[in-house]
């Protein structure tokens, strides 16, 4: 599920059709239609939700609708949105998915409300559904349904310390080549430094480790079958394991975003690879605000592949107000509210915002924001958003990726052991229905 | 009245007595029995990845003896098990003995002394996980002041158990404590006397009188730290998700991956019913063990 954004070939038919109808129908569109009504919205803790929600009360007052919040963290929201949905409970109107990870599973499952028809017949004037990225939304239909309304586009992306690396009179890096033996330099220039850090807890390797798959030109399945072990594949896992295993900190295994973020802010790592959407927490205390510069991670033989997802408002298939539901995603995914978000940092799934005047004055106040909107530039033109295996089973499928890196990284296995039993494990997984 | 009058009068009031409280009886068991026949119920499902249901008979039990994740689960589920128990059953008792003799004590230290095992294991989790940070974490830092080599703690498949055990221990060693000296505390003085008077130094007189007479209580702070000890998860979840690679994935963190990450729940509820088993089991157990301890 390669997910090119903003190349016009991949624009949705259903997209031209929703931005025809809006047109027709936004002179009838009336946001207090549903006055009085509750809409529950089961949102993930993350800094997406809480900027969202920053403004629930304008939606209250713009519906007369009133917005209730299941709020949880990223795990524990799927434990949540499995019993509802097991029970075939109306609980929850309104809930957060990431199309990259659970989008098929979900799909499969017929958890997600079709959006295709609402987002022809129920759209405000001013809402432009053609103006949000192409590439998530193609990235989140599935079988011809358009599942989910992005919120937000993010990354990883690449983090170094401009000061470190003059100090020790390095170039930026432009190839994966270049980023190791530049950690190499770091090791010896400055012992106090961890030269690069990145995931190396299991479940979250897959988000940082795809992109270097794909750089290098490797790919998930090839025939049908996994192809971790395929030569790309191989030199994909032995890099990403070899960089941590020399250059990362002590109990990398342990790392996902907290603890890198943490690592880098604190100034003790010189690299860092992580998501975009860590440059609020990374430039916390502003530590980092001027010695920091950003790009996208380095290329392999096969270019700059980055990997680009978003998290997505969807409709329950469940829900007994799939209308009432509609109008909060519309509203949370509309121009106005995006670029509100955007001023908070939350990169915008919609060009038009990026480019809005007021954002780029936020933009320019600081270098390291222009650089951060430029990574997010490339991501959104060059990204794909196959972060672990393109299959139903996709967050198993993710643990196996992990099992495969962390075998390397703790040497407990050589890799063609390690590669070999991910792919006999990841096989099973493609050949379940 | 006549015997039989009130007789007639007593079984009436039994009988109100019995319809009074019949609903709450029954609501009671059901939220008891309806989980427990549900979890069964599902043992017997098959689920795909999408939630499509089937019936699977005793197909998912059949997986588990084949399972290499579900053997390894329950080796790391009773080596935990094992390390936490005997450290905490040993500290407990030795913290308990601190707390009875230190007579003038005050209430404050001894509060403080007891005050882990009400912080909330979450909140447990994620202050030791700070704490032992292999980069950022004050162990190593502490034990690199006097000289000593860093450890990864929590990201060594080597030593990530016996870290989760000392955490847990931390946490749960006080509730051991305490309730060994309420047992210390109504043990009887009269044989003290009788071993004063016979000259037995302190170590014989902990070892032949006060050590035989605690073994009820000791079995019993057994018996509740076994139920919490075998169903382990909170802490790891917080600290470790069952890593590195399943050097720490227990019974209980799997079952909950399987289920809640993978979407099987029937496998996971076959998970769930095994390890309930070895949990009646163990306490089953101790609980024959108490019995001949009693005195």
């Amino acid at each position: 599920m390669k997910a090119r954004m903003l190349a016009t070939h991949v624009a949705l038919p259903v997209l031209a059709i929703a931005a025809a109808s809006a047109q027709a129908h936004a002179a009838d569109f009336e946001w207090m239609k549903f006055k009085g009504k509750t809409v529950t919205f089961l949102a993930n803790n993350n800094p997406v939700a809480q900027a969202l929600l920053t403004y629930k009360a304008d939606f209250e007052k713009l519906t007369g609708m009133t917005l209730k919040v299941d709020g949880y963290q990223e795990q524990q929201m799927r434990q949540r949105l499995v019993t509802v949905m097991n029970a075939n409970s109306d609980e929850v109107d309104v809930f957060m998915t990431l199309p990259s990870r659970e989008g098929e599973q979900f799909a499969a499952a017929g958890w997600y409300g079709d959006l295709t028809t609402m987002a022809k017949t129920d759209v405000a004037k001013d809402y432009d559904p053609a103006g949000l990225s192409q590439a998530l939304l193609k990235a989140a239909t599935f079988g011809g349904k358009l599942t989910s309304m992005p919120m937000n586009i993010e990354g990883p992306i690449f983090y170094y310390r401009t000061d470190i690396f003059k100090k020790c009179g390095i170039e930026v890096p432009k190839t994966i080549k270049e980023v190791e033996a530049a950690a190499g330099k770091i090791k010896t220039c400055d012992s106090a430094v961890t030269p690069f850090v990145s995931r190396g807890l299991k479940p979250a390797i897959a988000y940082t480790f795809s992109n270097m798959l794909h750089n290098i030109g490797g790919t998930y399945i090839a025939s049908g079958k996994s192809n971790l072990c395929s030569a790309k594949g191989k030199e994909a896992l032995d890099t990403y394991s070899r960089l941590l295993r020399d250059f990362g900190p002590p109990g990398v295994v342990n790392y996902s975003f907290q603890q890198i973020s943490a690592l880098y802010r604190s100034g003790r790592a010189a690299m860092a690879f992580e998501s975009s959407n860590e440059l609020r927490t990374v430039m916390e205390g502003g530590a980092r605000l001027k010695d920091t510069g950003l790009l996208p991670f380095p290329a392999g033989e096969a270019g700059q592949v980055p990997t680009t997802i978003g998290w997505g408002m969807a409709v329950s298939s469940r829900s007994k107000q799939p209308d009432a539901a509609w109008y909060f995603v519309q509203w949370a995914t509309s121009p106005e509210v995006q670029k509100k978000m955007a001023l908070q940092g939350i990169a915008p799934p919609r060009p038009s915002v990026a480019k809005d005047p007021e954002y780029r004055k936020w933009i320019d106040e600081e270098p390291v924001r222009k650089e951060w909107q430029a990574a997010l530039d490339v991501l959104a033109t060059k990204g794909s958003s196959e972060v672990g295996y393109p299959i139903v089973a996709n967050p198993e499928s993710r643990e196996f990726i992990g099992q495969a890196v962390q075998d390397l990284i703790l040497k407990q296995k050589p890799i063609e052991q390690a590669c070999a039993d991910a792919d006999k494990a990841l096989d099973a997984l493609i050949a379940q229905k | 009245m006549s015997d039989a009058a009130a007789t007639l009068a007593q079984d009436r009031q039994k009988l109100e007595m019995s319809a009074l409280s019949a609903p709450a009886v029954i609501f009671t068991v059901a939220m008891i029995a309806f989980p427990v026949v549900y979890t069964v119920w599902l043992g017997f499902q098959n689920f795909s990845s999408t939630g499509k249901q089937s019936f699977a008979g005793l197909a998912n039990y059949s997986k588990l003896v084949s399972d290499y994740e579900f053997w390894h689960g329950l080796w790391v589920t009773i080596a935990l098990y094992v390390l936490s128990l005997v450290l905490q059953l040993v500290f407990g008792v030795w913290l308990a003995l601190v707390l009875f003799h230190a007579k003038r004590l005050p209430g404050i230290v001894r509060s403080l002394f007891i005050s882990p095992f009400m912080m909330p294991p979450v909140v447990a989790g994620m202050m030791w996980l700070v704490i032992l940070d292999p980069s950022l974490g004050a162990a190593n830092y502490v034990l690199q002041t006097f000289g000593l080599p860093p450890s990864d703690w929590l990201a060594s498949p080597t030593w990530v158990i016996p870290t989760v055990a000392l955490i847990d221990s931390w946490q749960w060693t006080p509730y051991v404590a305490l309730i060994v000296l309420g047992g210390l505390q109504s043990l009887p003085p009269s044989v003290y006397e009788a071993a004063q008077i016979d000259g037995a130094s302190p170590f014989k007189t902990f070892q032949r009188i006060t050590l035989p007479l605690l073994l009820p209580t000791i079995v019993t702070a057994a018996i509740l730290r076994s139920v919490d000890l075998l169903r382990f998860f909170d802490i790891i979840y917080i600290t470790t998700q069952g890593g590195p690679g399943n050097a720490s994935n227990t019974l209980n963190i799997y079952g909950f991956r399987v289920g809640f990450e993978f979407f099987n729940i029937g496998y996971a509820s076959a998970l769930m019913l095994t390890l309930t088993a070895i949990v009646f089991g163990a306490v089953l157990a101790f609980n024959r063990l108490r019995g001949a301890v009693a005195w």
